[in-house]
């Protein structure tokens, strides 16, 4: 059987950072496990770049600062004790980033350059051009290389072994020849990535991103913390979801309605287009839905203009943003505005982690970093920017934590983990041998359409209760589905059968929450209960799976230094 | 409803052969939307990878009537208008070992791609604390390079590579070195450098099929020089290479003399970029590079070398 000390789930961003820092300066034996190649991974789409407070461009800003804006942006639902490790720590961070490669934009004294980002109070948002998150993913993968981290790539987690609350070990098939092993490990970080894809075709997800790490943690007992906080980015491309960049508004975009308004005065007189997401998701919405957008129904958009900033300063700070917009939307932004909507973008909930300094979870030797987690310092709304900062430093404290763990703890018993990968095999066969039954693309496209509609940007409770049954009925459905390959090796319609099985356990995640949580806060809006409500709703959702039962229950928001006040920008 | 005929080379880990789908044809779409479409809809047994659809993830490189392409941002109408046909025919990208169908495997590569030593290697004046201090000139050194994707296209196309893929180095692999051997946060770029020597970098053809393909518009045949002239600045200048490389460039040139000097290719990479610059045409088109009324058709004599040398110029600048 193999055998590891630490396994790490996941090679973005924080998969690597928790890989290295795991491997650092010890003999633990080390793998990472991810089902694409390493460079393949989302962390890689990040394009406006990454949050920390250096004081170079606004020698004003501070950690505390960043501290305050972070909570104040999660509608403070955010573990505040949580967001100050994490602000303080990051610009350390960026240089240790900086050290290993990443190939930063400089400002004029040669520092690492900044620029304004939503939700911001100063301009704190690192950056290399438009592609900070491509960059920092490469760098990261040097390193590893660098440091003969272990790579088991193409392969995918399928299950985690759990006993008596318990971390033994894994179940994951080598998707390259269909074989399907069981891996004993002492510790384990997940890092898979958020489940942006419960909505399918409208998010700016990359198609893999089907939560499969959090899918296999609630299927071990750990609840999903706040599933229901789903941040919708504002400026998807109106025909296919491909995210532009929040650097467009930051970097000074208009956003215009059919009259030719800049109708964020409507909605944040002062901040304008540099408002936080969900704000700006909502308040296009709301113009889309009171007549002053172009087109109709689902293909309505609203424009964003960006002419008056120059072909010069366009090709210079935005010429990926400018190629996205040429090549999937026909538009040169030099000389046009460009159509555009909000887009599932990222996925605040997650895996609950109890512990936010390990990384770890209320299963001992589980650890769990990045967006399929939730620490939680991204409460009810994520901040532009935070995220791969999110990642890369949570990512490494995860890998220390792992690291803790695997040298406290011993290996553990292997029975289990047998039959775990003895019942995978099973399935793997009857699905491979199935030859009819319900076309899982129909299970997902119809999944992402209940959710898209009756659990998006606007919600209300007739229409969830809607949704949760329709998802009651897929799931069912499900139990029939048809993949329609055969094969053993390198069988691709499997891993999409598992992956859809996933989503559609998280989705029901997600309404549930949402229907439960009667206020607005953040990412999560109602029109049925339009106020945030902190009497009843400053807690954190926890959503255990008990077989094929759902309980929910609450948790409390630590709160230190920032009371709760109106959200306003 | 007209219809589309898509062949794709489709591999089991055992056997190889072609595989037909009639697909009716839509406007405006890509060609990941056309290979999603022929899995969803007809053959979920067709294999390809692709994850973030939007061209920067670098995995869904294939190979579209004999060139490579990025499937993701790749315009399904630009292909059949330049290629002026509704059949198309997909392989897997060459100089990569398939796993199945589509699918190719890149540790290989990555394996190769260490002996450049593709990390940093910090200069003094940095440290883990602090990090670097660079300029905004020094870096933009390195923001064309760090552009790369690791999406393949250039290995792809590369003449050299096809016919030495134990010697010579993938572009993107030269490109890596380049990258850091002109980071100036880089304490030792002869690390980087002198495996680039070491592996055939003189055996470049200069044939810019890489650069016209790179879906990032990488420089890498500019890179390619500059690592030459860098590892002649490194006391290397009395090496064979450098004086065949030289005087090939020069002959072709001047004298056209394409076929005695590229006898050792199994294809002509000029001609081969001049009757197959399709795609590369393409992407200069649409970024208004240049003027597709102005293209050479066919290469016929000394002129036509000399405007291919200056188009590819033209193009690089
Ligand atoms: C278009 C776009 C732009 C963005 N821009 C920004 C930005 O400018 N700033 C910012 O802060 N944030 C941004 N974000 C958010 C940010 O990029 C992500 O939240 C972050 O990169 C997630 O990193 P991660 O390491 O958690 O996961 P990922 O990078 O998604 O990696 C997940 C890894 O898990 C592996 N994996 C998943 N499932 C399995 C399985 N079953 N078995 C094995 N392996 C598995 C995958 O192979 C992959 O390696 C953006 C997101 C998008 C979609
Ligand atoms: S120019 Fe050189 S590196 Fe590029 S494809 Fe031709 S031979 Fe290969
Ligand atoms: S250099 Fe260009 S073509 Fe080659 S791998 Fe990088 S992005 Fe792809
Ligand atoms: S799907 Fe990522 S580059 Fe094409």
């Amino acid at each position: 059987m193999l055998k590891f000390d630490v396994v790490v789930v996941g090679a973005g961003g924080a998969g690597m950072m928790a890989a290295l820092s795991a491997s650092e300066k010890n003999n633990l034996k080390v793998a990472v496990l991810s089902k694409i190649f390493p460079t393949r991974s989302h962390t890689g789409a990040a394009q406006g770049g990454i949050n920390a407070a250096m004081g170079y461009r606004d020698s004003t800003d501070s950690p505390e600062k960043h501290f305050r804006d972070t909570v104040k942006g999660s509608d403070f639902l955010a573990d505040q004790d949580a967001v100050e490790f994490f602000t303080s720590g990051m610009p350390d961070m960026i240089s240790e980033l900086d050290y290993y490669g990443v190939p930063f934009s400089r400002d004029e004294k040669g520092q690492v350059a900044q620029r304004p980002f939503g939700g911001a109070s100063s301009p704190r948002t690192c950056y290399s051009a438009d592609k900070t998150g491509h960059v920092i993913l490469h760098a990261l993968y040097e390193q590893c290389l660098k440091n003969h981290v272990q790579f088991l790539n193409e392969w995918f987690l399928l299950s985690l072994v759990v006993e008596d609350g318990k971390f033994e070990g894994l179940v994951a098939m080598d998707i390259r020849d269909g074989k399907i092993h069981p891996i004993q490990a002492k510790s384990v970080v997940i890092a898979s990535g958020g489940f942006g894809r419960i909505y399918w075709s409208r998010t700016t997800n990359a198609i893999n991103m089907t939560g499969d790490g959090t899918a296999a943690c609630f299927e071990a007992g750990i609840p999903l913390k706040d599933p229901e906080f789903i941040q919708f980015h504002p400026t998807g491309l109106a025909q296919t979801g491909v995210l532009l960049s929040e650097a467009c508004r930051g970097e000074g975009g208009y956003l215009i309605n059919k009259d030719g308004e800049r109708f964020m005065a409507r909605y944040a007189p002062e901040k304008m287009e540099l408002g936080p997401r969900d704000l700006v998701s909502r308040s296009i919405e709301t113009e889309i839905k009171e007549g002053r957008g172009f087109g109709e129904g689902m293909t309505s958009y609203v424009l964003m203009d960006l002419r008056h900033l120059g072909e010069k300063k366009i090709m210079e700070r935005l010429p990926q943003v400018r190629e996205l917009a040429l090549e999937f939307e026909g538009v040169d932004l030099i000389k046009e505005p460009v159509p555009i909507r909000p887009s599932c973008h990222y996925t605040m909930g997650g895996i609950h982690v109890s512990d936010y300094k390990t990384c770890s979870t209320p299963i001992e030797g589980i650890h769990a970093a990045g967006e399929c987690c939730s620490v939680s310092i991204h409460g009810a709304n994520r901040l532009g920017g935070n995220s791969v900062a999110d990642v890369v430093f949570f990512g490494k404290y995860a890998g220390l934590g792992a690291k803790e763990s695997a040298m406290r703890r011993s290996f553990g018993r292997t029975e289990k983990l047998e039959q775990e990968a003895n019942a995978w095999k099973t399935k793997f066969k009857t699905i491979r041998e199935k030859t009819t039954g319900v076309s899982m693309f129909s299970i997902r496209n119809r999944l992402a359409e209940t959710m898209w509609n009756y659990v998006g940007i606007f919600r209300t409770e007739s229409e969830m209760a809607q949704a949760l049954a329709t998802v009651d009925e897929l799931i069912e459905e499900y139990k029939d589905a048809y993949a329609g390959d055969a094969s053993v090796k390198y069988n691709m319609a499997f891993i999409n059968y598992v992956e859809i099985g996933n989503i559609l356990k998280l989705a029901r995640a997600v309404a549930m929450g949402a229907l439960n949580r009667r206020e607005s806060r953040g990412s999560h809006s109602r029109g049925d209960y339009p106020t945030r409500n902190d009497e009843q709703f400053l807690k954190h959702t926890l959503i255990y799976k008990d077989g094929e039962n759902y309980r929910l229950e609450y948790a409390p928001v630590t709160i230190t230094n920032y009371q709760p006040e109106e959200r306003k920008y | 409803m007209e219809m589309m005929t898509v062949k794709i080379k489709r591999f089991d880990g055992r056997n190889s052969y072609y595989q037909k789908y009639e697909v009716p044809y839509e406007k405006g779409k890509t060609i990941l939307w056309l290979l999603t479409t022929i899995r969803e809809e007809q053959d979920p047994t067709l294999n390809f990878t692709s994850a973030c659809r939007h061209a920067i993830c670098g995995s869904c490189a294939v190979q579209i009537n004999g060139n490579a392409f990025l499937a993701c941002n790749t315009p399904l109408d630009d292909v059949l208008e330049t290629y002026k046909t509704m059949n198309l025919t997909f392989e897997p990208l060459k100089n990569f070992e398939v796993i199945k169908d589509l699918v190719i495997v890149w540790e290989p590569k990555m394996e190769k791609m260490t002996k450049v030593k593709p990390w940093i290697i910090p200069g003094e004046e940095g440290s883990k604390e602090i990090g670097f201090l660079q300029s905004e000139e020094d870096f933009q050194q390195i923001a064309a390079p760090t552009d790369c994707i690791l999406c393949g296209v250039c290995a792809s196309e590369c003449n050299q590579l096809a016919v030495n893929q134990d010697g010579y180095l993938e572009p993107f692999i030269l490109n890596k070195a380049y990258r850091y051997i002109v980071d100036t946060r880089d304490g030792a770029p002869e690390q980087h450098l002198k495996p680039v020597l070491e592996n055939d970098l003189w055996k470049c053809l200069h044939c810019m099929q890489c650069v016209s393909q790179c879906p990032k518009t990488i420089p890498l045949t500019d890179q390619i020089a500059f690592l030459r002239s860098a590892t002649m600045a490194m006391g290397e200048l009395d090496n064979q290479g450098a004086k065949h490389a030289y005087a090939f460039h020069d002959d072709v040139k001047n004298k056209g003399r394409l076929n005695e000097t590229m006898l050792p290719i199994k294809t002509d990479g000029l001609v081969q970029t001049a009757l197959t610059k399709i795609p590369f045409a393409l992407r200069m088109v649409k970024k208004g590079k240049i003027n597709p009324l102005h293209m050479p058709k066919q290469i016929s004599g000394i002129q036509e070398v000399r405007k291919l040398y200056e188009y590819a110029e033209e193009v690089k600048s």
